[in-house]
């Protein structure tokens, strides 16, 4: 079986194919050990610049007549006002509800999305702490009319007020069905404040409840008007399509829109953590404990060469059925009956990484914390064998050759590097750059990134999520409640 | 193996639209509503090994990268009896972990040091798998999967293991409302059938499954009723050799004949009270069979109806127009034995009343009154236009030649389902709608607070989850 179909109840799901590499910036000066003179490209994408300042990334695959479509905007949840949480989000829905710009032509409310089907294409949005990212997947041929109307709503965007009370009642809707239903999600909510102190990841991207009921028009036009610009956004095309094509429409569509002056990012900053924090509930529905960690550890942007590492690391510990953690705890001690670490390199600020164990039955999330402790001792203490990091390694590289294996997966690829900050560069190299990474790397990462006996030295959060006490143990006076 | 290095998870993603209504369409596009192509885009080869066994190929040698899917007719669930609920599952699970003199670790070790993903899969009707290899590992990685299928171990640690997380699944979808709604659901509307049953087992009876019951369980996987779509960077010449090498000792498998069922409790109502802020709401009704000559009229009919997302009458009224939910859908799922038309949506506890009423209003103009031309054009585009979104990987392609041939559709499907959406007139959708579509009929599951909730059944005990 594979071992990933365990986690059902470990809650991250997953946005189907849409493959990611990481990289950074940060270390691109730094030479890195061990690279290999290897120049093959993982997509071979080529770029552009508009004298508006909008930079276009073309993947080409002419396996079929199709292409996908992407702007993606640096700017996210993030980058919004204290108080007006959820307005990042609530814009993305907006952004569906009617255009008008000179020479862009003009939509009416739904009619983005409408015109797209009715083209035989499909079309979302996200948003995330960092970018916000609009597409349309659908015949190449079509092209043209997609990117006229996705560049009609960069500066244009025209809501009938009307709309905005309805659909604010979509997105607290949507906070039901994905939060406020689901008791491990409001835990990780809580558990994600409580690792970023005074840092805006610290706030739930789709918003907290009471604030996205205060959202107004004019807190969503004024974000939009602040942020989007062709000088703060990326167009992402991959498939049936050449460079020299995309870069003619985009002068036709994007390059009609002037530069505009965006503001500066300005993240405040936590402050060090100077206790060890946990969080723990109790809940109802919940049948089964669950220990979760989450470690802040550098992302790509902020330090490639750790964040290689770790992505060795990741591989190493939890890359399958016969890697570290699920080797030990669950084939072979039975301490556990799943257990997850992962790390997701892309992130402005810090990234996290996560791990989590379903005690086996009968055990209780503090006996699973100690295996985990245990296994992260021991790779501190021993390092890593040089075989473990060849296999690990090569399992990696194989994953960017799958990753052309796809028309939507490489410019999501391309759109989550450049949007985090990281560079084209170390996209095309990731391979080299991971067969780099050496076993003391890893080895130092984990001493001074995951140290358990050290929980101040890289902030992190212990979470433990219990079942309600069994009645016939439970006295009376003792039954929790937990946090609803 | 995990591929999550290049994914980045759904849950710090908030989409416009729910990304279910991606899956959705994905999956109905990839299992039954397929734009057609006039074999324009992909040509499928249809390959006969020495020994007689088939497979469907499409060619595309523009990556290093070999999928095969595979599935067996009838070997699914439905065969698992009521005590032994899950065996289907849980031989999926266990089948690769250990086969020949490789033991679990030795297995899946080599499936990952190769970057080879195989997986197993059990459906209520079929029992299916799926190889995704590197061109430079194709040798072994057949090598595995032939094994897997000809000698599982079922060795007592690792069925263990599965078991274990076998039932750490069912108690994690304990907490989850749309699978209770589910649950519930199929328990009500297949009552009398074993598609009533917990497919992926219950608490008990996943206890009760041996390893005789998964050597028992092989038996169902036979030449006789396995279908096999491949894509990738593999010629015609050398699959026929392989599909011998894989295949070509499997024995005959003997499975009961399937009977036609109605779905059963038409017009009720029932409840499953949770303290959650909003409502989960499964809606069902009697389905079509794609090999009914009206299928693709239906598939027109339901992407106005509901199965479209943006544009769709049922988001155009309850997200668009009043706020009332984040997503609803229509979909058809055809089994082998029974059809299914479903809606799904979910919703604050105060509007569910409202929401089910707009949902019997909205079947009830659709039999009513004719769609518009603009509506049926727009519906027409889509269905045939979209062909290509799903033919842009290996596994995509493979995928949806295997779904064709589960159903026993001929080679040539795709051409004759254009034809059909093409020729499809607003008289046709309607006369279609009046045929289908009975809002009398809904069984509606209800998942929430209790209330404003009237005239509903209440059950209070799972049914087969403990």
């Amino acid at each position: 079986m594979n071992k990933s179909y365990v986690f059902l109840f470990l809650v991250f799901s997953w946005f189907t194919a849409l493959p990611a590499l990481a990289s950074g910036r940060a270390f691109a000066k730094e030479p890195l050990s061990g690279q290999k003179v290897s120049t093959e490209k993982v997509f071979n994408a080529k770029t552009f610049t508009l004298d508006n300042g909008l930079l276009g990334v073309v993947v080409e695959n002419h396996s079929v007549p199709v292409v996908t479509h992407m702007i993606w905007y640096k700017v996210g949840a993030a980058d919004e006002t204290p108080g007006k949480s959820g307005i990042a989000h609530f814009l993305e829905h907006l952004m569906f509800k009617g255009q008008s710009y000179p020479g862009l032509g003009k939509l009416g409310p739904g009619d983005f999305s409408k015109i797209i089907r009715s083209l035989g294409g499909n079309d979302n949005a996200f948003t995330s702490q960092d970018y916000t990212a609009f597409f349309q997947t659908i015949a190449s041929k079509h092209l043209e009319t997609v990117m006229r109307m996705e560049a009609g709503r960069m500066r244009g965007l025209n809501l009938p007020k009307d709309v905005v009370d309805a659909e604010r009642l979509v997105i607290l809707e949507e906070r039901r069905q994905r939060i406020d239903n689901d008791p491990r999600a409001r835990f990780d909510e809580q558990m994600n404040e409580a690792l970023f102190p005074n840092h805006p990841y610290g706030t739930p991207i789709i918003g907290w409840f009471h604030e996205m009921e205060g959202l107004t028009w004019e807190d969503a036009t004024s974000y939009y008007k602040r942020w989007y610009a062709p000088n703060n956004a990326i167009l992402v095309v991959s498939g049936d399509v050449t460079v020299d094509e995309v870069k003619a429409l985009a002068q036709k569509t994007y390059g009609l829109i002037p530069r505009v002056d965006v503001p500066k990012r300005a993240r405040t900053v936590s402050p060090p953590f100077i206790a060890k924090t946990s969080v723990k509930m109790t809940h109802p529905v919940v049948q089964e404990p669950v220990f979760v960690r989450e470690y802040r550890v550098p992302s790509a942007r902020e330090n490639l060469k750790d964040s290689l590492a770790l992505q060795v690391l990741e591989e190493i510990m939890d890359g399958g059925a016969t890697s570290r953690l699920y080797k030990d705890l669950v084939v072979e001690k039975k301490v556990a009956s799943s257990v997850n670490l992962s790390y997701v390199s892309f992130a402005w600020d810090d990234s996290t990484l996560s791990i989590s164990a379903v005690p086996m039955d009968g055990l209780t999330p503090e006996q699973a914390e100690t295996a985990v402790d245990d296994e992260l001792r021991t790779l501190i203490k021993d390092g890593v064998k040089e075989e473990e990091l060849k296999d690990a390694v090569l399992r990696l590289q194989a994953q960017a050759i799958y990753a052309r294996d796809s028309v939507t997966g490489p410019a999501m690829v391309v759109g989550y590097t450049l949007v985090t900050g990281s560079s084209l560069d170390e996209l095309e190299t990731w391979p080299q750059l991971i067969e780099g990474v050496t076993a003391q790397q890893v080895q130092d990462v984990a001493a001074r990134l995951l140290d358990p006996d050290k929980p101040t030295q890289t902030p992190y959060v212990d979470g433990y999520l219990y079942p309600p006490a069994k009645e016939a143990e439970a006295a009376p006076k003792t039954q929790e409640t937990g946090q609803k | 193996m995990k591929t999550r290095y290049f994914l980045i998870p759904v849950i710090f993603l908030f989409c416009a639209l729910p990304v279910f209504s991606l899956t959705v369409l994905a999956k109905e596009q990839a299992s039954s509503d397929q734009p057609s192509s006039k074999q324009t885009f992909i040509k499928i080869q249809e390959v006969d090994s020495a020994s007689g066994l088939k497979a469907w190929l499409v060619e595309d040698h523009s990556v290093p990268v070999i999928s095969m899917q595979f599935g067996f007719k009838d070997a699914g669930s439905k065969q698992d009896s009521a005590d032994k609920q899950g065996l289907s599952q849980l031989a999926s699970n266990t089948m690769d972990e250990g086969a020949g003199d490789l033991e679990s670790q030795a297995f899946q070790g080599e499936l990952e040091n190769l970057s080879i993903h195989l997986s197993f899969s059990s459906g209520r009707d079929h029992f299916s798998g799926e190889l995704k290899t590197l061109t430079r590992n194709k040798g072994r990685a057949f090598e595995l999967l032939n094994l897997a299928l000809m000698k599982p171990r079922f060795d007592a640690e690792p069925l263990e293991r599965m078991r274990v997380a076998n039932i750490s699944r069912v108690k994690g979808s304990m907490t989850q409302p749309d699978w209770i709604a589910s649950r519930i659901q199929n328990d009500k509307i297949f009552e009398g059938h074993p598609y009533a049953l917990n497919s992926g087992g219950t608490l008990t009876s996943l206890k009760k499954i041996t390893a005789d019951d998964l050597h028992t369980f092989m038996k169902r996987l036979g030449r006789n009723n396995l279908r096999v779509a491949v894509a990738g960077d593999i010629t015609a010449d050398e699959l026929k050799v392989e599909l011998d090498k894989i295949f070509g000792s499997l024995p005959q498998a003997t499975l009961p004949e399937s009977a036609p069922f109605t779905v059963t409790h038409p017009g009720k109502t029932y409840f499953h009270e949770k303290d959650i802020p909003q409502t989960v709401i499964e809606m069902s009704q009697g389905g079509i069979s794609r090999k009914d000559p009206d299928y693709q009229i239906a598939q027109v009919m339901n992407f106005v109806l509901g199965s479209s997302g943006f544009g769709s009458r049922l988001t155009e009224e309850v997200r668009e127009k009043r706020g009332l939910t984040y997503g609803i859908f229509t979909y058809f799922v055809d089994y082998e034995d029974t059809q299914v038309l479903h809606v799904s949506t979910s919703t604050a506890t105060s509007n569910v009343n409202e929401v089910i009423k707009i949902t019997r209003e909205e079947w009830k103009k659709m039999i009513d009154t004719a769609i518009s031309e603009k509506e049926l054009k727009d519906a027409k585009n889509y269905l045939i236009g979209a062909l290509p979104l799903s033919l842009t990987s290996t596994d995509k392609i493979a995928g949806l030649l295997i779904s064709i041939q589960m159903d026993d559709l001929p080679i040539d499907y795709l051409d004759q389902r254009q034809q059909k959406i093409e020729a499809t007139t607003i008289a046709d959708v309607q006369r279609v709608a009046q045929r289908l579509l009975k809002p009398e009929s809904f069984t509606t599951i209800l998942v929430g607070k209790k209330e404003g909730i009237e005239g509903a059944e209440i059950v209070t005990t799972l049914p087969n989850v403990e």
